[in-house]
């Protein structure tokens, strides 16, 4: 009898571990979208509004800060903006209506190669032997990142699969 | 036993040996299931599945394989199985942020995944294949990963150089060495100023005890009505370095004392003239002229004043000198001449230059000074405080090198004391198990214990001897992203190379120019060989830039060249000699390798060279979006009104031609210009000459704007 009771209760044992498994409580880990992003950068329109940034649009807003913000912001790190000096008046960065229905192409040639190479005004000169293609792309993606009204990518199938 | 009954049991036994092979089946069958069920087995499947929905369904399964992926890099101690469930990490189309997560793509970065695996940047378990367990930390798995807003911190554990990619990891760098964290602490890659706090071998020639008292308490709060955080009383964006420490009443009156004795070099006391002090001292001009002097001398380029602003106090000014808005209540008048006349007398490590003062100009910034730069409320609560007793001294001076003093000040005879506070040149490697959390209520992690630590020493261990500082969110996230940079060596001795050692200064001047730069202390602000300040522009190849003349007029009366830079450079009152001293040794030997002044000569440029070259200018390139000439164009370069007297010709033409060789960082697109086009616009900016001298641009407080590393 007691042979039975422990062979029993071994089988429910190996049985109960094995459909239970070793299942653990799941963390989630902290989804804060500031914590998430290598930079953040304040909303143009609402500074109250953090934009969270991920690596290649860091590195678009430090070339931004450094080349373009002179004449495509309102206010520079050293005073007022050139852009009231020029004209036409160059575009906010952040400005979604011009900017967004524009292709990440046509924006990567007209930095590269200035503005009168695609039949724009001179003013904007030409930066493709002084910033990287990478550089460039990067920029266009800050511009992306953010656009007011926000940019829709065009073209991408619009799948929302979702793994669970 | 009888044999029937031993066929009873054999019966029974048969039974139970029936029924647990049943349940031994059914356990069989469970467990491929739950094989089949495991966690990173579903992501592979669900990978497939998406995968089946893209265009690109070829290429994002080219190397899919059911089993466990594993990124296997024994140099560097590397296992990570991250690739299992985060597949996609490597396909370009993925990249776009509808894609859903673990799929989508890493964006893109310097380093290859496949060479450098996850672990490396991101910590977590490499090994795992759980998501809690490769994300978080358990008992047996102690490295959680590292939130991507410190990720850069990952960056610096190889890299000790700069890398401008990482901004926050090199202002986390520069505040360490800033606010003199290596004072107490042995730090990986950060180097030890050459001047911590100031010399205090002679305070007590310079202040009062009861000043003393007043700082030590409050080294921040100074006027601080509403309860607000402030220096001083007043809102300022940077932090300053002295920090709070927790003392006593006891405490506080033996260190005052202590302080308030130490007189090394007593004052050489200057008499103004008599003739100079009776024509100004009944004078009602003599507090605005010495205010419009203390202007004119651009004290404000380094130190900072409180001024009002749209109905709120702001410091504007400088921040390389200490904050001046009180001053006149805090030092002793004899002292403040002895200062001006020569400050390197007091303190030998000063940033100060020695201006050239004539005694009416002594006389009238001192009486500025000492009238209106005073607040008689500074002093108010501190109690009265009776001549230091020999006791008080004694135990000052014990406390001096106790509390940490001596670890960022000077005091003749006292040194620091060795290993004072822990070393933390692997401290961004620890686990939450070797951390004294104490009774705060904070997630036991490594980042939380950081930020909280440097929030409020006190909250996780009482009785912690460092002092509480005063960092906003910004400065906290970078010293952190700093600290959690430092692991100890970098992963295994092969890597050392990428190791790049942080620059020394190689520019060791000599001789007569030696002297002056040292007077008029040119590398506070400028930049020589990669050493000095990045107030001004650098200097390493001004020779070459700068015509001989146009540097000696500068030098006596400085211009501003940027119509939207204020400028900051100091009027020293140069005498003739020293500006022509100067001005030698610049176009003698700070000159670019790449620029020969014997490929051009002026005289080489015709007027029609010219001419084309105004075209080229305005029409073709439309330099003027960013350059003005003559009250019109842009106002992102320089103005080139005086081009012709200011640059020499070999420069412009070594400029026009690639700018970022000469200033590696300049703003100025390179063109692609063609010989004739660079020897036109030559010629027409040589052919640039300002009328008469310019209007000095007049002094404005408010437009104090940073324009650093702008230039000119």
């Amino acid at each position: 009898m007691r042979i039975r009771g422990l062979a029993i209760a071994a089988l429910l044992i190996v049985a109960v571990s094995t459909a239970s498994g070793c299942r653990k409580h799941r963390e989630t880990v902290k989804a804060d979208p500031l914590l998430a992003a290598y930079d953040s950068e304040p909303d143009w329109n609402d500074s109250t509004k953090m934009v969270s940034l991920g690596y290649e649009q860091a590195q678009g807003k430090r070339v931004f800060y450094q080349y373009c913000v002179w004449c495509h912001a309102e206010a520079t790190p050293a005073g007022p903006s050139n852009r009231s000096n020029l004209t036409p008046v160059p575009p906010l960065l952040a400005d979604g209506s011009t900017l967004n229905a524009q292709s990440d192409n046509y924006l990567e040639t007209i930095i590269t190669l200035g503005g009168s190479a695609m039949g724009k005004s001179a003013m904007m000169p030409p930066y493709g032997r002084t910033l990287s293609p990478e550089e460039i792309r990067s920029v266009i993606a800050f511009t992306r990142a953010i656009a007011q009204p926000p940019y829709q990518p065009p073209g991408r199938p619009g799948s929302q699969y979702s793994p669970k | 036993m009888p044999a029937e009954e031993m066929g009873k049991v054999t019966d029974r036994m048969r039974l139970v040996f029936a029924v647990s092979s049943l349940i031994f089946l059914a356990v069989l069958a469970i467990s491929p299931f739950k094989d089949y069920q495991r966690e990173w087995k579903q992501y592979k499947r669900s990978y497939l599945r998406f995968a089946q929905v893209r265009p690109d369904t070829k290429r994002l399964t080219a190397d899919y394989s059911p089993d466990i992926d594993q990124i296997w890099l024994p140099g560097m101690n590397v296992v990570d199985r991250c690739t299992t469930c985060h597949q996609g990490i490597t396909q370009a189309s993925l990249a776009d942020r509808s894609v859903p997560q673990p799929f989508r793509a890493h964006p893109p970065i310097p380093h290859n995944v496949r060479e450098w695996g996850c672990t490396i940047c991101h910590r977590g378990q490499g090994p795992s294949t759980e998501v809690a367990e490769a994300h978080t930390s358990t008992l047996a798995w102690e490295q959680p990963v590292l939130p991507t807003h410190f990720i850069q911190a990952s960056c610096g554990t190889c890299h000790q150089s700069d890398l401008p990619q990482a901004p926050q990891l090199a202002r986390g760098r520069r505040l360490l060495a800033e606010f003199n964290c290596q004072g107490c602490h042995k730090m990986q890659g950060i180097e030890r100023p050459a001047m911590l706090g100031p010399d205090l071998s002679s305070i007590g020639t310079k202040v009062s005890r009861e000043w003393i008292y007043k700082w030590l308490k409050e080294p921040r709060t100074m006027v601080d009505k509403d309860g607000n955080v402030t220096v001083n009383g007043y809102e300022t964006e940077e932090a300053p370095r002295m920090p709070k420490f927790r003392l006593t009443e006891t405490e506080l009156r033996a260190l005052t004392a202590y302080l308030s004795v130490q007189k090394a070099k007593p004052i050489r006391r200057y008499g103004i003239s008599p003739a100079v002090v009776a024509a100004w001292s009944k004078n009602p001009e003599l507090i605005s002229q010495g205010e419009l002097r203390f202007r004119q001398m651009f004290c404000t380029t380094c130190h900072s004043l409180a001024v009002m602003r749209a109905g709120e106090t702001k410091l504007i000014g400088g921040d390389i000198g200490p904050e001046l808005t009180k001053v006149g209540s805090k030092v002793n008048p004899d002292w403040l001449i002895a200062w001006l006349r020569d400050p390197e007398g007091y303190l030998p490590h000063t940033r100060m230059p020695r201006y050239g003062w004539s005694d009416e100009d002594l006389y009238k910034v001192t009486q500025y000074i000492t009238t209106k730069l005073v607040d008689s409320d500074l002093l108010r609560d501190v109690p009265e405080l009776d001549p230091p007793t020999d006791a008080e001294i004694q135990l000052g001076r014990r406390l001096f090198t106790e509390k940490g003093c001596a670890s960022c000040h000077v005091l003749e005879g006292l040194s620091p004391q060795k290993e004072f506070g822990p070393d933390l040149s692997a401290f961004g490697g620890k686990n939450a198990s070797e951390l004294e959390f104490g009774g705060a209520k904070i997630p036991h992690n490594l980042v939380s214990y950081i930020q909280a630590k440097l929030e409020d020493p006190a909250s996780v261990n009482p009785a912690s001897r460092m002092p509480q500082y005063n960092w906003n969110q910004a400065d906290l996230d970078a010293v952190s992203t700093a600290l959690l940079s430092m692991k100890g060596p970098p992963p295994t001795s092969a890597f050392e190379n990428l190791v790049v050692p942080r620059k020394e200064s190689s520019f060791r001047p000599a001789g007569s120019f030696a002297d002056l730069y040292e007077r008029y202390k040119c590398y506070t602000c400028h930049q020589f060989s990669g050493y000095g300040g990045d107030l001004a522009p650098d200097l390493t190849y001004e020779g070459s830039r700068a015509q001989r003349q146009w540097l000696v007029e500068f030098l006596k009366s400085p211009q501003t060249l940027r119509p939207t830079l204020i400028l900051r450079m100091p009027q020293f009152n140069m005498s003739d000699k020293d500006a022509a001293t100067l001005a030698d040794y610049i176009s003698t030997v700070l000159q670019h390798p790449a620029v020969n002044p014997a490929t051009t000569d002026a005289k080489q440029f015709t007027p029609a060279m010219a001419t084309l070259g105004k075209q080229l200018y305005e029409v073709k390139f439309q330099c003027q979006s960013c350059h003005t000439i003559g009250g019109s164009g842009g106002y992102v370069g320089p103005n080139l009104n005086n081009a012709g007297a200011w640059l020499t010709p070999a420069w412009i033409e070594a400029w026009l031609r690639n700018p970022q060789a000469l200033v590696p960082d300049s703003i100025e697109p390179r063109r692609n210009f063609t010989d004739e086009e660079i020897t036109a616009l030559t010629a027409y900016l040589l052919s640039l000459r300002a009328a008469s001298k310019p209007q000095k641009t007049a002094f404005r407080t408010g437009a104090m704007a940073s324009g650093q590393g702008a230039g000119r």
